[in-house]
């Protein structure tokens, strides 16, 4: 064993070394690769989940199987703000009229979550307690717009002034891979429920 | 022994790349997957929402269409649409449309149904077949209910509507032309600089006259144009119809008087004659009494549902309003008020001159003037008379006066406080004439 062998034992010494350090960084990368791309997935399928949400209840709003117990569908919209709405609807299909009350909760309501924007985005039926889930809504905003297709402005004091609006929902990572949360936007550019025009 | 350390290392690395490489794919097809599902699921709806739009309009150009759709072929989906009647009485549709949509590995399936009414025009608190166009909506003018202008509407400043507006042909609106640019174009030309002849590109601006609306009306119900609802011709003689069929008719006579006394009708042909008393329950089962070639004139309260009408040419045709007509039980104090009232007149709708009428008139109902309108006998003539209080609505072929006005200062006849009964949106008195159309009243999707 001469200086020759102690080169070699350094040399291998260093590419190990190398070949170590790039397996720790390609674990690194894969592990946050994997995390990105899942968390993508999950708000992705979060968006769609609470998209179809907003948009089977939105359009039953003014809707009742027994229509005459909602005589007039325009002043069916009790409540609208630009992160919440109240309007009647028959949600179950039973001929009853029911109010739903979507609204966004306080961002210091989720603390617990790493993503300081993410909040609840409650849907209460009737008198129900509020429950919402956390599905990494950050962004509800709903814009206004009146049957000459112009921007409502804030406070609305008439809702019956409703005639189509815009729902913009903006869905992020509730945690992300070193603080970096991925985020998925939709936006429906004119919801027209349909029984608000039909008298 | 370095071999086998780079192959063991190499297919350790193999064996990392395809487990993250096979996460990776995963969740790409998961996420196109996901996208996709929901676009076939709004693919499937907009193919339903279409089938039914496409069934109403069939509904709307012919109230007896019932035939559907079968397997219809739409946007890469099929259409299936049902045409029922629910209610033979009340003659109510139901269309419902299935819809089917072929996406990637899976069948999406939606359904939309539409529930349709015959549309009567009692539904209206202010329906108006010509709108001369002196006559402007103005700020202060408010109209409770729906409302419909055969034309246009002329509307200045800021009148408030809180019931569905439609219109056949728009909105006039007060304002001004203002001259703006709307583009232009660079043009060259010669131009003589420093003695010299140069070329130069100047630019062109081009102008047009742009009509700025002042008027910002209030459509707190909603608005639409292009409805073309016009007064039928049958209106009056339906009415008749009914009277004949279960009601009661007064022929040959020159003037009746009504008064409803509640449960109990009084009647007389002259002024100055007795009355005749009736219980209003046998004396027109159906509710409607008609007079025809007649003037009739009423006043009273009105306990039940009635419709009365009077037909006529000339002079004849009127109706005259000589005292409060009014419910036994207002809707607004009760909710639950079954008392309903309709006038159809042949001609105009007139609140008599007289001393009953001098100060404030109430009256309870909707009222439809075929080839007149609803104002008040000698408008112009007459002293302050007060408000007219009115609880119902107003069809009428043209707009009359009533009264006359210097600022808020009454001159003759009365003020308008006009008031929509919101039962007449899904109550109508007896055979009050209809529109001939549908209306959709509950839409599901």
């Amino acid at each position: 064993m001469g200086f020759s062998t102690l080169i070699d034992i350094l040399g291998s010494t260093i590419i190990g070394g190398i070949l170590f350090m790039i397996l720790l960084r390609m674990n690194d990368a894969a592990v946050q690769n994997t995390y990105n791309n899942g968390g993508e997935y999950i708000i992705q399928q979060n968006l769609v989940e609470v998209v179809q949400l907003l948009e089977y209840d939105f359009r039953k709003i003014g809707y009742c199987k027994v229509w005459s117990r909602i005589p007039n569908p325009s002043k069916a919209i009790i409540l609208a703000d630009s992160t919440s709405i109240k309007f009647l609807t028959d949600i179950d299909n039973n001929g009853y009229v029911d109010t739903l009350h979507y609204y966004l909760g306080p961002s210091g309501e989720l603390s617990a979550t790493p993503n300081p924007n993410d909040r609840l985005l409650y849907r209460v039926i009737n008198s129900e307690s509020a429950i919402g889930a956390n599905l990494g809504v950050t962004q509800f905003r709903l814009t206004y717009f009146n049957s000459l297709g112009n921007t409502i402005n804030f406070p609305i004091i008439v809702p019956g002034e409703i005639h189509t609006m815009q729902i913009d929902l903006k869905v992020e990572n509730t945690s992300g891979y070193n603080r970096e949360y991925s985020g998925a936007f939709w936006r429906q550019i004119r919801l027209a429920a349909r029984n608000l025009m039909n008298r | 022994m370095g071999g086998k350390a780079s192959i063991l290392i190499i297919l350790g690395f193999s064996a990392i790349f395809l487990v993250v490489g096979q996460n990776f794919n995963n969740l790409s097809v998961n996420s196109v997957d996901n996208f996709s599902k929901y676009y076939g699921k709004t693919v499937a709806h907009n193919i339903a929402v279409s089938g039914a739009n496409m069934a109403a309009s069939q509904i709307f150009f012919s109230n007896e269409w019932s035939t559907g759709f079968s397997n219809v072929p739409f946007s890469g989906g099929m259409l299936t649409t049902v045409v029922e009647v629910i209610d033979s009485f009340q003659n109510i549709k139901k269309l419902t449309t299935y819809s089917r949509y072929t996406g990637y590995n899976e069948v999406y399936l939606d359904t939309v149904s539409v529930t349709f009414q015959p549309s009567k025009f009692s539904r209206f608190a202010y329906y108006s077949a010509y709108e001369p166009s002196n006559i402007w909506w103005t700020t202060g003018d408010t109209v409770w209910g729906p409302m419909h202008v055969q034309g246009q509407l002329w509307v200045n400043a800021s009148p408030v509507f809180f019931g569905k507006v439609t219109t056949e042909n728009g909105l006039y609106t007060q304002g001004y032309y203002q001259t703006v640019e709307v583009g232009g174009h660079w043009e060259t030309t010669w131009v003589k600089k420093k003695g010299k002849w140069v070329q130069e590109a100047i630019w062109v601006p081009e102008y047009q006259q742009v009509w700025v609306s002042t008027a910002n009306p209030k459509f707190y119900g909603g608005y639409e144009q292009g409805v073309d609802l016009d007064l039928p011709v049958n209106g009056v003689s339906n009415v008749q119809t009914a009277a004949l069929a279960g009601g009661r008719t007064f022929s040959s006579k020159d003037t009746v008087y009504l008064t409803f006394a509640q449960d109990s009708l009084r009647y007389r042909f002259s002024k100055n004659k007795k009355d005749t008393t009736v219980l209003g329950a046998t004396f027109a089962p159906n509710g409607v009494i008609m007079a025809n070639n007649s003037v009739l004139r009423v006043k009273g309260k009105v306990k039940g549902q009635y419709t009365i009408g009077v037909s006529g040419t000339s002079s004849k045709g009127k109706v005259f309003i000589d005292d409060d007509l009014i419910y036994n039980s207002d809707p607004r104090q009760n909710p639950n008020s079954q008392d309903l009232l309709g006038m159809v007149a042949q001609n105009d709708i007139m609140i008599t001159d007289n001393t009953a009428n001098n100060n404030n008139i109430n009256i309870h109902a909707s009222m439809y003037s075929q080839e007149g309108g609803f104002g008040s006998e000698n408008y112009s003539t007459r002293p302050p008379s007060g408000s007219i209080n009115l609880l119902g609505g107003i069809i009428q072929s043209t707009r009359r006066a009533v009264g006359t006005f210097s600022g808020s200062y009454i001159n003759h006849g009365f003020s308008k406080k006009y008031r929509y009964d919101d039962r007449l949106m899904v109550a109508s008195p007896p055979s009050f004439p209809g529109t001939g159309s549908f209306e959709i009243v509950s839409w599901y999707e």
